[in-house]
């Protein structure tokens, strides 16, 4: 990913968390009988499963929605969504795979130098907000690109938004205030 | 009053007017005053038009008061400046937050607890907003409260009112706090007793070392602030008692609740000042062990400055000598620094510099690749402020004036995979030893979402017949013995 400058930041995707609809009454009591890797829960009424090749688990409620993390990329994500709507299709259910869309994506970046949290906050005053008493981070939203941030004092980074390009995005332009606030010894 | 055409029985004068008592229409005769007839005394409503000429809401009507919750969270506001305190114009500050909060929309569906919550909430925004230092931690106990539930109200209310929360100074929190430990004859032995003042300036001359060492930025600072007294409390007479007696024990003594973190910032702390007290001049470069460093922290801190460049600059060389030792054809540009602030200070000019990174700025010739693992930046040399240039830095300056001029590293061999926190001497702990491996990419399959899904990737996530059976009866069975 470049940014403004010419410098090379690697952006590590750790989780895409993705939805779709099956359109059509799942019964749970069956998909813990004949599924293996699946995990019954009642008391909340969902079923966990989860699959091995892209690394994915799946939360599926009776109402036929499904929710997919742990995916590391979109692509990988909907893949992961369609092979589970195919094992649930071969459970006898009559699956039809629609709605699929990525919610949110996290990822984490680490700046090569340190951050001084305070003088961050102080120059980027209602959008940045940052409580030592609270969390050792300070975060910073992004409201045109509906991302949030967060600034550790060691220089990494974690952005969470709804989807990669916009993931990137922030990261560029955070970059540039970041890298204002670099480290200075005092 | 005209009188209808009817005669009084009783006195016969024709003088008989109506004349209604309340709802009920009478005949009276004026003269011997008999009731000559009557009416029904039951009316309909819209038959009784006595008393109708003003409205009932305008006669009766009350100011809107407020809803007993937010009356109680006012004195809750009330009690609360009382018991720290505080001056009336926080007080006032916090009671206008509290109706403004209470009366806008986020707080209207709200639990009670959060209620309760936020007139606290409001205090500490009042305090923050005029500059009195106290902490959340103080208004939680107070509160009795969760910490996570304040912090969730706080954000609320922050983004609610839409105000700007200023950070608590932590030297004007310092002096509160050492005011908390009993440290006088009473209840702790001749040998252990200390007083605040003391306590207190040798306490923040730690914490801010500790904040140019990156032991601050992130950290919550009442750990901080309770490992900073107890070596301070140590060095401020290093005696084989005191230096028994461990940071759990202290606090027992002086009874103060220890913070968990609080040990391991005793550790961090201890090992930047062995790692300053190595710099000493009369120390030789001996290593500095943490047992023994209290005695020398009083030294360390008057002269932590000048100490602290000159531990980055032994840093510096020690790296330069094992890059050199390490690998061949290493390019080290060697530049020397640009106007250090050492020769400055002692030309008698103290400059008051905030950022000066040297070499690298955004602009800089020579972009330097930066790739994860390998960080050239040539790090910020130590700035200083007016004050502590002139206090007691002479000695020790001139002492090295003479040193070699630091060097400032170029691009480092491209080869090297060090961690970047490993090329200065002072960085935030975890960055310093990263026990995890750096984070890799995890290069996936590369997959484009589209492909197609054979049956035998699935046919493993389903069940066979055998072990459906199999599953059943074990369940079965187990419902069987449970009941």
């Amino acid at each position: 990913m470049e940014a403004n400058n010419d410098v090379a930041l690697d952006i590590i995707i750790t989780n895409v968390v993705s939805v779709f609809r099956t359109r059509c009454h799942l019964n749970l009591r069956t998909i813990a009988l004949e599924g293996s890797n699946v995990i019954y829960k009642p008391e909340v009424g969902k079923v966990l499963m989860k699959l091995r090749k892209p690394r994915i688990t799946a939360s599926i409620w009776s109402s036929g929605k499904i929710i997919c993390t742990g995916a590391t990329s979109e692509e990988e994500a909907k893949l992961g969504a369609r092979r589970l709507a195919r094992c649930l299709q071969k459970l006898g259910f009559k699956v039809k795979f629609t709605a699929f869309k990525v919610v949110n994506v996290l990822a984490v970046c680490t700046m090569p130098f340190h951050i001084h949290l305070i003088q961050f906050t102080k120059n980027n005053r209602p959008i940045a907000s940052y409580e030592p008493e609270l969390h050792p981070a300070a975060s910073y939203r992004i409201k045109n690109l509906k991302a949030t941030v967060q600034v550790f004092s060691t220089g990494s980074i974690t952005v969470t938004g709804p989807n990669v390009r916009h993931v990137a995005m922030a990261v560029e332009q955070i970059y540039p205030l970041l890298f204002e606030c670099k480290s200075t010894m005092r | 009053m005209m009188g209808s055409g009817r005669k009084c029985p009783d006195c016969g004068s024709s003088n008989v007017v109506e004349d209604d008592l309340y709802s009920q229409p009478q005949l009276v005769c004026t003269d011997c005053g008999s009731v000559v007839s009557e009416g029904q005394l039951t009316t309909t409503r819209s038959e009784e038009v006595q008393g109708t000429i003003v409205r009932y809401s305008q006669s009766t009507a009350v100011d809107k008061q407020p809803c007993r919750n937010q009356i109680k969270g006012l004195k809750r506001v009330r009690a609360l400046c009382r018991i720290l305190r505080l001056p009336p114009v926080i007080e006032e500050t916090s009671e206008s937050l509290f109706a403004q909060a209470y009366e806008s929309t986020d707080f209207l569906h709200v639990s009670l607890p959060k209620k309760e919550t936020l007139a606290g909430c409001c205090v500490l925004l009042g305090c923050r907003m005029q500059g009195w230092p106290v902490t959340m931690g103080t208004v939680t106990s107070l509160l009795d409260t969760d910490s996570c539930l304040m912090g969730t109200v706080y954000k609320m209310v922050v983004s609610t009112l839409k105000l700007e929360s200023p950070h608590t100074n932590i030297m004007d929190l310092m002096e509160g706090h050492c005011r908390e430990y009993h440290l006088s004859p009473p209840g702790v032995p001749e040998e252990f007793c200390e007083s605040a003042d003391r306590l207190a300036s040798r306490a923040s001359a730690l914490v801010e070392l500790a904040s140019d060492t990156w032991l601050m930025t992130g950290r919550h600072p009442v750990p901080v602030m309770v490992a900073s007294v107890y070596l301070a409390w140590l060095s401020l007479k290093p005696s084989p008692a005191r230096l028994k007696l461990s940071l759990g024990r202290f606090c027992q003594m002086a009874k103060v609740a220890v913070p968990g973190p609080a040990s391991k910032r005793v550790t961090e702390l201890k090992e930047v000042l062995c790692r300053l007290g190595q710099e000493l001049p009369w120390q030789k470069g001996a290593v500095v062990s943490p047992q023994k460093v209290a005695a020398l922290v009083g030294d360390v801190l008057k002269h932590r400055i000048s100490l602290l460049k000159r531990a980055i600059r032994s840093h510096e060389d020690a790296l330069a000598m094992d890059s050199v030792s390490g690998t061949e054809g290493l390019d080290v540009a060697n530049t020397p620094s640009s106007t250090l602030p050492l020769s400055l200070c002692t030309d008698g000019v103290a400059p008051i510099c905030e950022d000066l990174p040297i070499g690298s700025s955004p602009c800089s010739e020579g972009q330097p690749d930066f790739h994860q693992s390998q960080l050239p930046t040539p790090h910020a040399e130590g700035c200083q402020t007016a004050q502590s240039v002139r206090d007691s830095e002479d000695v020790v300056v001139t002492a090295t004036g003479s040193a070699k001029n630091p060097e400032v590293r170029g691009e480092p061999a491209r080869g090297s995979a060090e961690h970047w926190g490993k090329r200065h001497p002072f960085v935030p702990p975890c960055a310093r030893n990263p026990s995890k491996k750096p984070r890799l990419a995890e290069t996936g399959p590369e997959v484009t979402g589209d492909e197609e899904i054979s049956d035998s990737e699935i046919e493993g996530y389903l069940r066979t017949p055998l072990e459906m059976r199999e599953f059943a009866e074990t369940q079965m069975k187990l419902q069987s013995d449970s009941y």
